[in-house]
């Protein structure tokens, strides 16, 4: 069997196919749409349909900004078919952004292609493993800015991005992984941690996004512990570019809250 | 993949990988009752292929092993067994005698 026959059908044109899932902004009775989440699926019928798969597999090829650069690609061309003005996170490795030198023009020529305004662009910074270069990726943190780009922390508390991480990027969104937000309607000990996050970020001037939101308790908890923006399959799960405008009448129903 | 069918119609249900991190991606996702690797999978010749029981079992350490190699030299064949291998097969061995050694490791 040829070495790296998966990754050359990852990468192989439709290899990869970007889905959307929303992230919301919470209000008392009601949600909107505050932006979305670009993510990848890798090829139909194989393991790496499951994103965890593929990522990890990507990563212990040690291929990630290959594979960062064909998500992104696809995943811009995708969002060509959502709303103008519509804010995307797009993930991307800290060991991509350290590493790849070329990455700010390979973005704005994606984004200029696809008439995506930088501004309309976060860069959610993902890290599994700890060997990238500091300095460039900080240095890359601020090319990014510069344009325009926001910077969010994915998978705050877990692996990588750590007290150190948070202080390095200053990110402007901090993610909170499902791992936390799963059962924390009932949970004292995720309350206290996600409170914790939360005044992090106010100290930060940060904003934090609630990953794995499943069921109305866990927005109810949320909500309590101050937190407004949110990402799970109680809103929506990922879905294919053309079937965002739906999510957009959805948003509009009514959200019993206290 | 003919043992990943052979396998299915025996009633279990299987993931196949064709590569070394492939499977190390599926083994850091899901818990599996049985792993047969072929050594060639690895890409590394010698005890150093071994690593993959290792793989296995600091993801699930109750996870059966079960290896197979057509260039197994005892050296190997022992070495798989010090690292914690339920079973060592040599190449060519025929399905169903792969399917027994499985069965019987489930079973256990």
């Amino acid at each position: 069997m040829p070495d790296h026959r998966a990754l050359d059908a990852i990468l192989q044109p439709g290899g990869i196919t970007p889905v959307f899932q929303p992230i919301c902004d919470v209000d008392d009775g009601h949600w909107t749409i505050a932006g979305f989440e670009c993510l990848s699926r890798g090829p139909k019928g194989t393991n790496f349909e499951s994103a965890n798969v593929l990522f990890d597999y990507v990563r212990l090829k040690r291929e990630e900004t290959l594979v960062d650069r064909a998500c992104i690609t696809t995943a811009l061309a995708a969002a060509r078919a959502l709303p103008a003005e519509t804010h995307l996170g797009i993930n991307v490795h800290a060991s991509t952004l350290g590493r790849d030198s070329g990455f700010v023009d390979f973005l704005r020529g994606a984004a200029d292609t696809n008439g995506i305004a930088f501004h309309r662009l976060t860069i959610e910074v993902v890290e599994h493993a700890p060997p990238w270069d500091g300095l460039s990726f900080l240095s890359m943190l601020d090319r990014l800015r510069g344009h325009g780009a926001r910077i969010a922390l994915d998978d705050v508390g877990l692996g990588q991005s750590n007290f150190k991480m948070l202080l390095d990027v200053c990110p402007d969104f901090m993610k909170i992984d499902r791992y936390f937000i799963e059962h924390c309607a009932t949970d004292p000990n995720r309350q206290a941690v996600i409170e914790v996050v939360t005044r992090l970020a106010e100290r930060f001037g940060a904003r934090v996004i609630a990953e794995g939101v499943e069921d109305e308790a866990t927005v109810k908890a949320l909500k309590l512990l101050g937190i407004t923006l949110m990402q799970g399959f109680y809103f929506s799960k990922p879905v294919d570019a053309l079937d965002v405008p739906a999510l957009y009448e959805s948003a509009r129903m009514y959200l019993p809250l206290p | 993949m003919a043992m990943r069918k052979y396998f299915e119609g025996l009633g279990f249900i299987v993931d196949g990988a064709y590569e070394l991190e492939e499977a190390q991606a599926l083994l850091a996702n899901y818990r599996y009752d049985l792993v047969i690797a072929d050594l060639r999978l690895t890409g590394i010749g010698g005890v150093e292929g071994l690593q993959i029981v290792s793989d296995v079992h600091q993801r699930c350490a109750n996870t059966r092993v079960v290896l197979l190699s057509a260039f197994g030299t005892p050296e190997i064949e022992r070495e798989s067994y010090n690292r914690g291998a339920d079973a060592f097969l040599h190449k060519p061995k025929a399905m169903m005698e792969i399917a027994h050694v499985a069965r019987t490791l489930l079973d256990q």
